[in-house]
């Protein structure tokens, strides 16, 4: 894996238990952590290559570590990210406002950064109505304010979990065209602009 | 001089003697009619306009050239395929010394149509020419292209201004500027270990599989470490990390747009020429003295030496070390983050974090039975920099941001376990009691080192005490108990030994008293001998009495 390429840098963000590793296992692994089990070494990254229209994307999962005693370092995590799926829990109001945190965040640190909102665990919701604690037309307000896209996902039975990489990795190649020089340059806060402009034309 | 001989021959007029410039001294044919004087000053004006014009112009040539040059061979040219020549170079290493030795030759009587003073020189000179000087470098036993060096540099001095506009003038003068750039900086061309020997070796061994690329490549990156060497004094880190970006940025263009290189290609020549550069510049930019690298490597070992109450509980790390596999693996992973230190590369020491984040994410597997997360991860690689602590990590941290290939960095998988590292270094730096669970007082207590966590906890809600301990820390135990009830022992044998010298002094003591009563008690009394020898004589009785004298008449 160290070897592949990697085109894009997609971080994962979300409170504690909100299910990121799973929905990271459950796209690429296909599955859901019901029992033990011993394949992979961990989740925390993932490369995975995608179809897009003609084109073959290879996105960066980077898994994130969502405990409120790491807050002050998730700005290392999301440098240079090209889109941040934005986790929370549909059965948790509090991880929700843990997830306006992200936002904020990203808004303020990476402007080049896709926000994908995304909620969890919804067959729970399916099979309880009354544990749903996110609404969903809340969400899309917000998501609207902040120009995100927004899911409603389900580890556990795959519903929405393809479609959200999938549109990272489309947004991502349709806007591969501006950002590519951008890509190759970012190189941890410094000028690089000198190549942007030479490396395009040829 | 033979000019100004046959100048001899002619009649000329008194006037056309003097100084061009009118400045009243003679003037010399060979020096353009002007005294020596002028002829300095005019002789220095053109020759750094001549020199600045034929950079540009030597610049402009060579970047035809190849342009030119790759457009007509990039179908053509063909790379070998690297896996497997990659194993096949060590047997067919001679063969190609031998390829390029021919090729070499064939530069050299090439050039050789086009000496100096040739004004048409072709635009294929200067870049020629200056392979010709790297391959010289590369291979030994060419002597003669040294001499050539040094004729064409004797030339260069011996010609006149006016007839230096030939590309190969400017030639000269790069020559003589790179030779003079070398100089000054023996640290890196000379001082070379048995490392940078062997990385160079391997460098110009890959390359060989390139050709024509291969060649530019090694040329850049030479010129490349060469200007580096002249530049550091004077440079910050972070000017000198721009450096080496941007030259990165260059080359990797270069491939891509002049050599058509395919993206994992220029992955692959950038990995090698990324080891050769930074195997050579290492002394001279890893933890530079511009910076406060070092300031900050000992505070950070201050500090974690400061947190070494920080147990596993108080970070929340998933990890049962008293499972054999698991503290394998941590040790696994101590000793990986540890190296790091000792690598040269920047992706070497990357490998070394990834290797270590292995290590970390098989321990977590076998404690929880289940694959990692990223909220396993980080706590427990927090939780190894802590107990590793690992020698100048902050230096490290900053050199691989610095001089590492920033696609690597950004994106890929080594890049997520060197974003961990960072987030844990930050964290270690930020620690407090909060983030550890614990009263600002018990933090306050356990940093000043007045108590510790160990000591305070009764022992039943310490899982780490008793007989769950770490297997080291147990067989210290018993060797501390072995070695106390040791020393009890080897007192009771010195306390034994005293008592023992103790009786032989009384006993000798006392013997000694003993004969000393025992001579008072009997003294020696020696009685004197009865003087009277016949006294005693018993046997005088036996004797004949003494002859009596007798008288003889006769």
């Amino acid at each position: 894996m160290t070897a592949m390429r990697v085109d894009a840098k997609v971080v994962m963000l979300g409170k504690e238990s909100v299910g990121k590793t799973s929905l990271v296992e459950r796209y690429v692994h296909r599955r859901f952590l019901v029992g033990p089990y011993q394949n992979t070494i961990g989740a925390a990254f993932v490369a995975k290559a995608l179809n897009v229209g003609e084109k073959v994307i290879t996105l960066g999962i980077w898994d994130t570590a969502g405990s409120e005693r790491y807050e002050a370092m998730s700005r290392i995590y999301y440098r240079g990210a090209r889109a941040a799926i934005v986790c929370y829990d549909l059965t948790d109001s509090s991880s929700f406002g843990r997830a306006r945190f992200w936002v904020k965040e990203l808004q303020n640190c990476e402007e080049h950064c896709k926000i994908y909102l995304c909620g969890t665990k919804s067959d729970l919701i399916e099979a309880d109505r009354s544990t749903r604690q996110v609404d969903y037309h809340d969400v899309q307000d917000f998501a609207d304010e902040i120009g995100a896209q927004h899911f409603e996902t389900s580890s556990k039975t795959g519903k929405n979990v393809d479609e959200v990489f999938q549109k990272v990795a489309e947004d991502f190649s349709s806007c591969a065209l501006e950002f590519m020089q951008e890509e190759k340059g970012v190189d941890l806060g410094q000028k690089k602009d000198s190549y942007f402009d030479n490396c395009c034309h040829n | 001089m033979s000019q100004r001989s046959e100048r001899r021959g002619i009649h000329v007029d008194q006037s056309e003697l003097l100084c061009k410039k009118g400045c009243g001294y003679y003037g010399n044919a060979a020096w353009q009619g002007l005294c020596s004087k002028c002829w300095r000053d005019e002789y220095q004006k053109a020759r750094q306009r001549q020199i600045q014009d034929d950079w540009a112009l030597a610049e402009k040539l060579q970047r035809e050239e190849e342009a030119a040059y790759v457009s007509s061979h990039s179908s053509s040219q063909t790379q070998p395929p690297q896996s497997h020549s990659q194993h096949s170079l060590a047997t067919f290493s001679k063969f190609e010394e031998k390829k390029t030795n021919e090729k070499t030759r064939k530069v050299t009587t090439v050039k050789k149509f086009f000496s100096p003073s040739s004004r048409t020189a072709p635009k294929k000179v200067p870049p020629e020419k200056e392979r010709e000087k790297e391959k010289e470098e590369k291979l030994p036993g060419r002597r003669e292209s040294h001499g050539e060096n040094l004729l064409r540099d004797l030339k260069g001095i011996f010609t006149q201004p006016w007839e230096m506009s030939s590309p190969t003038e400017a030639l000269v003068s790069r020559l003589r500027e790179s030779h003079e750039a070398k100089t000054p900086s023996p640290s890196i061309t000379r001082q070379s270990s048995i490392e940078t020997d062997r990385v160079s070796r391997d460098f110009v061994e890959f390359l060989k599989t390139l050709h024509k690329p291969g060649r530019e490549i090694h040329k850049h990156s030479r010129a490349f470490i060469d200007s580096m060497g002249n530049k550091k004094q004077d440079l910050s880190a972070e000017e000198l990390s721009e450096c080496v970006q941007d030259f990165y940025q260059g080359m990797s263009d270069r491939l891509l747009n002049h050599f058509k290189g395919s993206s994992e290609k220029v992955d692959r020549v950038m990995d090698q020429v990324e080891k050769y550069i930074m195997t050579r510049l290492y002394k001279s930019v890893f933890c530079p003295e511009t910076s406060d690298d070092e300031k900050k490597d000992l505070a950070t070992q201050h500090r974690i030496r400061a947190l070494h109450w920080v147990t596993i509980q108080m970070l929340c790390v998933p990890v049962e070390e008293e499972i054999p596999e698991v503290s394998d693996s941590v040790v696994k992973a101590i000793t990986d983050i540890i190296e790091m230190d000792s690598k040269r590369v920047p992706r070497d020491k990357l490998a070394c974090i990834t290797s270590c984040s292995k290590h970390i994410f098989n321990a977590i597997r076998v404690t929880k039975n289940e694959p990692a997360s990223a909220d396993d991860f980080l706590p427990t690689l927090i939780y190894i920099v802590l107990k590793a602590n690992p020698p100048r990590l902050q230096s490290n941290i900053q050199y691989i941001t610095r001089f590492c290939n920033p696609s690597r960095l950004m994106t890929g998988e080594d890049g997520y376990y060197f974003t961990n590292l960072c987030c844990a270094v930050a964290f270690i730096e930020k620690l407090d009691a909060q983030s550890l669970n614990l009263s600002p007082e018990d933090f306050e207590r356990y940093m000043s080192g007045q108590a510790s966590p160990r000591r305070q906890d009764d022992p039943a809600g310490w899982p780490q005490s008793g007989s769950r301990v770490n297997p080291v820390l147990t067989q210290i135990q018993h060797n501390l108990s072995v070695l106390s009830s040791l020393e009890k022992r080897q007192q009771q044998v010195i306390e034994g030994a005293q008592s023992l010298e103790a009786e032989l002094t009384e006993w000798q003591e006392s013997v000694a008293r003993e004969v000393q009563e025992i001579l008072e008690r009997y003294p020696l009394d020696i009685k004197p001998r009865a003087s009277a020898i016949d006294a005693e004589n018993v046997e005088n009785d036996r004797l004949p009495p003494p002859l009596q004298p007798q008288v003889f008449a006769g």
